[in-house]
């Protein structure tokens, strides 16, 4: 009954169930504050869109969310502009850089696999320590303590770096080296994952840049808008693997969710929530190993050949 | 005298004339058929069609009901597809594609239907002349030196593409498939799956005896996306620069509304 044919993926699938997964991972992010396509695109594989339509639709789908999250984030004036674009400038170089290697992975068909190592890797790595950090901090809150966050310190090996910026809005004057490198990193993350990168952004920006905490989600969504929208762009121009009706679907999905997430999430208890999160990252990176690792019933796999359209 | 000479040449040119009409004129059967459908769109709703190819047996010799005179084999076949096969391995704990196979010529959707087995059909040479059976399509492997497929490892990628064609219910053999209605009109109904790739679709219908083809019969069926499917994908293809740009239009649009449904102050 709800069946809808997408165009580019080539198959059906269940309305109600992809409003679903949209809504879901929205309702996540709205109450994390996470992008969720780390979440979104391992789902999308997981119920059999190709892992290359999922990446380059989930890019798409990441433009909406962080346009909308930016222009909050704008309205309360937390966007460092400057910073915002270094980061795109490197972010820019390593969608373009991303985009070309997914093509050949394509080509030669180990796709899927990368893909897959990918989240594998980052997802064990950002559970793990999500979890970790989240049972310290419960652990402190039922011995009676307050929940502190470390404060970061004034100087590290960044600011002996040259090509030094003054950054108004972060009220840094630093390097643009290694703004610029850890740009171009996300933005290879963002066109290989179909993932903002924010779960990479965020902390980098916190820990290495010592960007103020007020300014970071902001101008990390800032950067996250115009690097997903290249991917897009990018990803349509060389593997046509965005399916348009797949990212509006995700988007109607996603909006409704976050709106409930939000809501949600201000009545809950933050090291619960952060520890239902991880484990649940964990839970997506341990079904990616599984399939990886256990000998699969069927050895073979066929497609068609690339560029034979 | 005269009237006995003629009637004896007028009895002999009617056995003379009586025979000849029968050698001059033998009954041969023809097939004839038709597609249920010959336009398929695949638009937002599609999850898959039936077809049904039906025809008759023109000039059947058979007088009755029971089947058996004649065998009826209907092959529908897709748009020829270039095929990669690829076979995981092992490497360092992790299964990974490593060794391929390229086939060019691999028809994208392939069914064959027949009233019985198709080996106690026919031989081997004429279901591979007529390309009937999945052993019988005619995958051109790339690359690879001797067309000799089923030996070797060049069989085990090819069984590996009708494998997995006829678990995506592309690739279909139901050897069950004809039915007669009838002494001479038959139809056979055929799955099309949600995942049925577009094209130019042929459906050939032969007319067999005792192993031998005796007629054959053509139809086409074309397969497309239509409405907003196909402008889509359209797009996607043929202006993938604009496609990306309008997608982040969109998301773009999405973004902004979704700012502003929801905003509150």
């Amino acid at each position: 009954m709800f069946e809808i044919y997408l165009p580019i993926a080539e198959m059906s699938v269940n309305l109600l169930v992809l409003l679903g997964m949209g809504g879901a991972v929205g309702f996540l992010s709205g109450m994390f504050g996470v992008g969720g396509g780390f979440l979104m695109t391992p789902l999308l594989i997981f119920s059999g869109i190709p892992p290359a339509v999922a990446i380059a639709t989930e890019a798409n789908q990441i433009v909406a969310s962080s346009v909308s999250g930016a222009l909050a984030q704008w309205r309360r004036g937390n966007v460092d502009i400057k910073m915002g674009t270094v980061l795109l400038v490197g972010g820019m170089t390593g969608a373009v850089v991303g985009v070309q290697f997914v093509k050949l992975l394509r080509q030669t068909g180990q796709i899927d696999l990368i893909i897959s190592l990918s989240y594998v890797t980052f997802l064990g790595i950002i559970g793990s320590l999500m979890l970790i950090e989240s049972l310290r901090a419960i652990r402190r809150a039922k011995a009676g303590n307050p929940v502190s966050m470390r404060r970061p310190g004034q100087h590290n090996w960044i600011h002996g770096m040259p090509l030094k910026m003054r950054f108004k809005r972060s009220k840094l004057y630093i390097s643009a080296i290694p703004p610029l490198l850890i740009g171009t990193f996300v933005g290879l993350l963002a066109a290989i994952m179909g993932v903002g990168g924010g779960f990479i952004m965020v902390p980098a920006m916190i820990y290495l840049l010592r960007v103020p905490t007020s300014v970071v989600i902001g101008t990390s969504l800032f950067q996250i808008i115009f690097v997903t929208a290249m991917v897009t762009i990018l990803h349509s121009a060389t593997n046509q693997t965005v399916d348009v009706l797949l990212a509006v679907v995700l988007m109607v999905g996603g909006v409704i969710g976050a709106q409930f997430g939000a809501r949600a999430g201000q009545h809950l208890k933050g090291e619960q929530l952060r520890a239902l999160l991880a484990l649940m990252v964990l839970g997506v990176c341990l079904r990616l190993l599984f399939d990886l690792v256990v000998e699969p019933d069927e050895l073979f796999s066929i497609g068609r050949a690339i560029g034979g359209h | 005298m005269n009237r006995r000479l003629i009637f004896a040449m007028l009895t002999g040119l009617w056995i003379a004339a009586s025979g000849m009409s029968a050698l001059a004129a033998p009954v041969t059967e023809k097939i004839e058929s038709d597609i249920s459908s010959r336009n398929i769109a695949i638009e937002s709703n599609f999850t898959g069609q039936k077809i049904v190819i039906f025809g008759t047996i023109e000039n059947s010799r058979q007088s009755d009901f029971e089947p058996g005179l004649y065998d009826v084999v209907v092959a529908i076949r897709g748009p020829k597809e270039t095929i990669i096969s690829r076979r995981k391995s092992q490497v360092a704990g992790i299964w990974i594609n490593s060794k391929s196979q390229t086939f060019a010529n691999a028809p994208g959707y392939y069914a064959l239907l027949s009233g019985r087995e198709l080996k106690d059909i026919t031989d081997r040479t004429t279901l591979n002349a007529y390309g009937l059976g999945f052993d019988s399509i005619a995958f051109r492997p790339l690359g690879a030196k001797t067309s000799s497929m089923a030996t070797g490892g060049l069989g085990e990628f090819r069984r590996a593409v009708v494998r997995i064609k006829q678990r995506e219910g592309l690739y279909i053999y139901n050897p069950e498939g004809i039915v007669f209605v009838g002494r001479n009109l038959f139809r056979a109904t055929v799955d099309l799956p949600a995942n049925v790739p577009v094209g130019k679709y042929a459906a050939d219908v032969y007319l067999l005896r005792e192993g031998d083809v005796l007629s054959h019969n053509r139809s086409h069926l074309t397969i497309d996306k239509q409405g907003f499917e196909r402008f889509v994908f359209s797009a996607a293809f043929d202006y993938p620069l604009a496609y990306g740009i309008i997608a982040v239009i969109i998301a773009v649009c999405a973004g902004l509304l979704a700012s502003a449904l929801t905003r509150r102050d």
